[in-house]
């Protein structure tokens, strides 16, 4: 396992290193704005706000109730892409 | 670097999909992450509802779906059926039909003008019976000019207010003083309805020498280059000097208007000539027939120097004031010759001052003058 953690550890470095990390980071923010998720996203968090009072929202508050929706409500088209491109790194580098 | 390249190797696909699972998984949480901060901020920045309408706006904003109307609520051809009385003429003109007839009716819109020139310029043709489809033709710019249009001008200033005023009550007269916006020339000036077609020059109204008498020939004649155009019979209206005819026409234009005796032609090509013999300065003048004995001599001229009262009728080829030149040399070789060629040259210098002089002065004082040189 220390293997897998630290085989783990280097492509995430080599990621981050090459900056297609980052890339793949704007690419996912472009696509999830085009398609809406965001917006959805933002209604969600009015409902939430609205809830839970104006003055009294945190950071914690928001996050709990945001990310589980954030992540059932990415569409299957961003979702394979992304993956696609990251094997494809790994393909490229890890091997 | 062996030790990674041999660990990394040793991954099965199951991992390495995995591995990139969660790579991804990583990815979408930094956004879900991304979003929460800024809305966070937004709401204790205080911003984060301002895009929101109030509640009783957006009741008042609703999508209308109702059947024939718009999403707004709107009619869709609400007006086009009522009708409008237009204030100038008191008519009931559907509202569709409004604005146009407005801008028709006032006179006032770029096509109304153009309408109403493009109708005098019609009625104007068919009053003076010209020919009409010359666009092409040189004959086109002569500024011909009716006598007819003449007495039309005056009433020109009070018909346009007048015409424009009444339009649309007009009835298709084209005889009717009100319709008459005018032609009025002077020597190269344009009327009012050559505005209206750009491409046709003011061809429709000439001086008719037919209806003009001698003495009103005459006047024009001396004022005006007068030529009569073959295809409208029609006289030129622009100065003695219009580029577009000859001195040569005229001249011929004259004799045939006024008679052989009559042709005067006050041109100021000819003042070199014309003027030293008024003066009656008989040595100037056999210095000057003496000066230019290079010019050519036309056999016209050897002819005029025989016929000495009536040259001014041939219709000589060359331009004026070489042809003049020429009799002075052929004045200046007979005067050369001596007693015999002064004769001659008497003769041929009576005739230049037929031909230059005006017709009241009497015809020679010339015997007088060589008497003297003689």
């Amino acid at each position: 396992m220390s293997k897998d953690s630290k085989m783990r550890a280097t492509i995430n470095q080599k990621l981050t290193e090459m900056g297609e990390r980052e890339r793949l980071k704007e690419l996912l923010r472009a696509k999830l704005t085009e398609c809406g998720w965001r917006d959805q996203l933002k209604a969600h968090c009015k409902d939430v706000i609205k809830e839970k009072g104006l003055e009294h929202v945190t950071v914690e508050d928001l996050v709990v109730e945001i990310t589980p929706k954030g992540r059932v409500l990415v569409p299957d088209s961003v979702k394979k892409e992304l993956l696609q491109r990251i094997r494809a790194f790994l393909a490229q580098h890890a091997t | 670097m062996k030790m990674e390249d041999m660990s990394l190797s040793g991954l099965d696909n199951t991992k390495l999909e995995a591995l990139a699972q969660d790579i991804y998984s990583d990815l979408v949480e930094d956004a879900c992450l991304g979003l929460c901060f800024e809305v966070h901020r937004a709401v204790k920045q205080g911003y984060f509802f301002l895009d929101d309408t109030d509640q009783e706006s957006m009741k008042d904003f609703e999508i209308v779906d109702q059947p024939g109307v718009d999403i707004f609520g709107q009619v869709y051809n609400q007006w086009k059926n009522k009708e409008c009385v237009c204030p100038n003429c008191n008519r009931s003109i559907a509202a569709s039909r409004f604005a146009p007839h407005l801008e028709k009716c006032l006179g006032m819109g770029r096509n109304s003008s153009r309408i109403a020139n493009r109708r005098i310029a019609s009625s104007n043709n068919m009053n003076n019976k010209s020919e009409s489809d010359q666009e092409d033709n040189d004959d086109v710019n002569d500024n011909d000019w009716s006598y007819g249009s003449e007495k039309k001008a005056k009433k020109r200033k009070s018909d346009k207010v007048f015409l424009h005023s009444l339009k649309q009550h007009i009835p298709l007269n084209p005889n009717s003083p009100r319709r008459s916006k005018s032609v009025k020339h002077k020597n190269g000036e344009l009327s009012n309805s050559v505005n209206a077609d750009p491409y046709k020059y003011n061809y429709n109204t000439g001086i008719n020498y037919e209806t003009l008498g001698p003495d009103e020939l005459r006047s024009l004649l001396t004022t005006q280059c007068g030529v009569i155009s073959e295809h409208t019979k029609k006289m030129c209206t622009r100065s003695q000097r219009c580029p577009q005819h000859t001195d040569e026409q005229r001249r011929a234009v004259r004799v045939f208007l006024l008679g052989p005796s009559a042709s005067s032609l006050p041109d100021a090509d000819t003042m070199v000539e014309s003027d030293c013999y008024d003066a009656s300065d008989g040595q100037v003048l056999m210095s000057r027939l003496q000066w230019d004995g290079s010019s050519d001599i036309s056999p016209s001229d050897s002819a005029s120097s025989k016929a000495s009262t009536n040259n001014s009728d041939s219709k000589k080829p060359k331009k004026k004031k070489k042809t003049s030149l020429g009799l002075n040399s052929t004045g200046g070789g007979g005067g050369g010759s001596g007693s015999g060629g002064g004769s001659s040259s008497q003769t041929s210098l009576v005739g230049l001052s037929n031909r230059k002089k005006k017709p009241k002065l009497p015809v020679p004082p010339a015997p007088s003058i060589y008497d003297n040189l003689n």
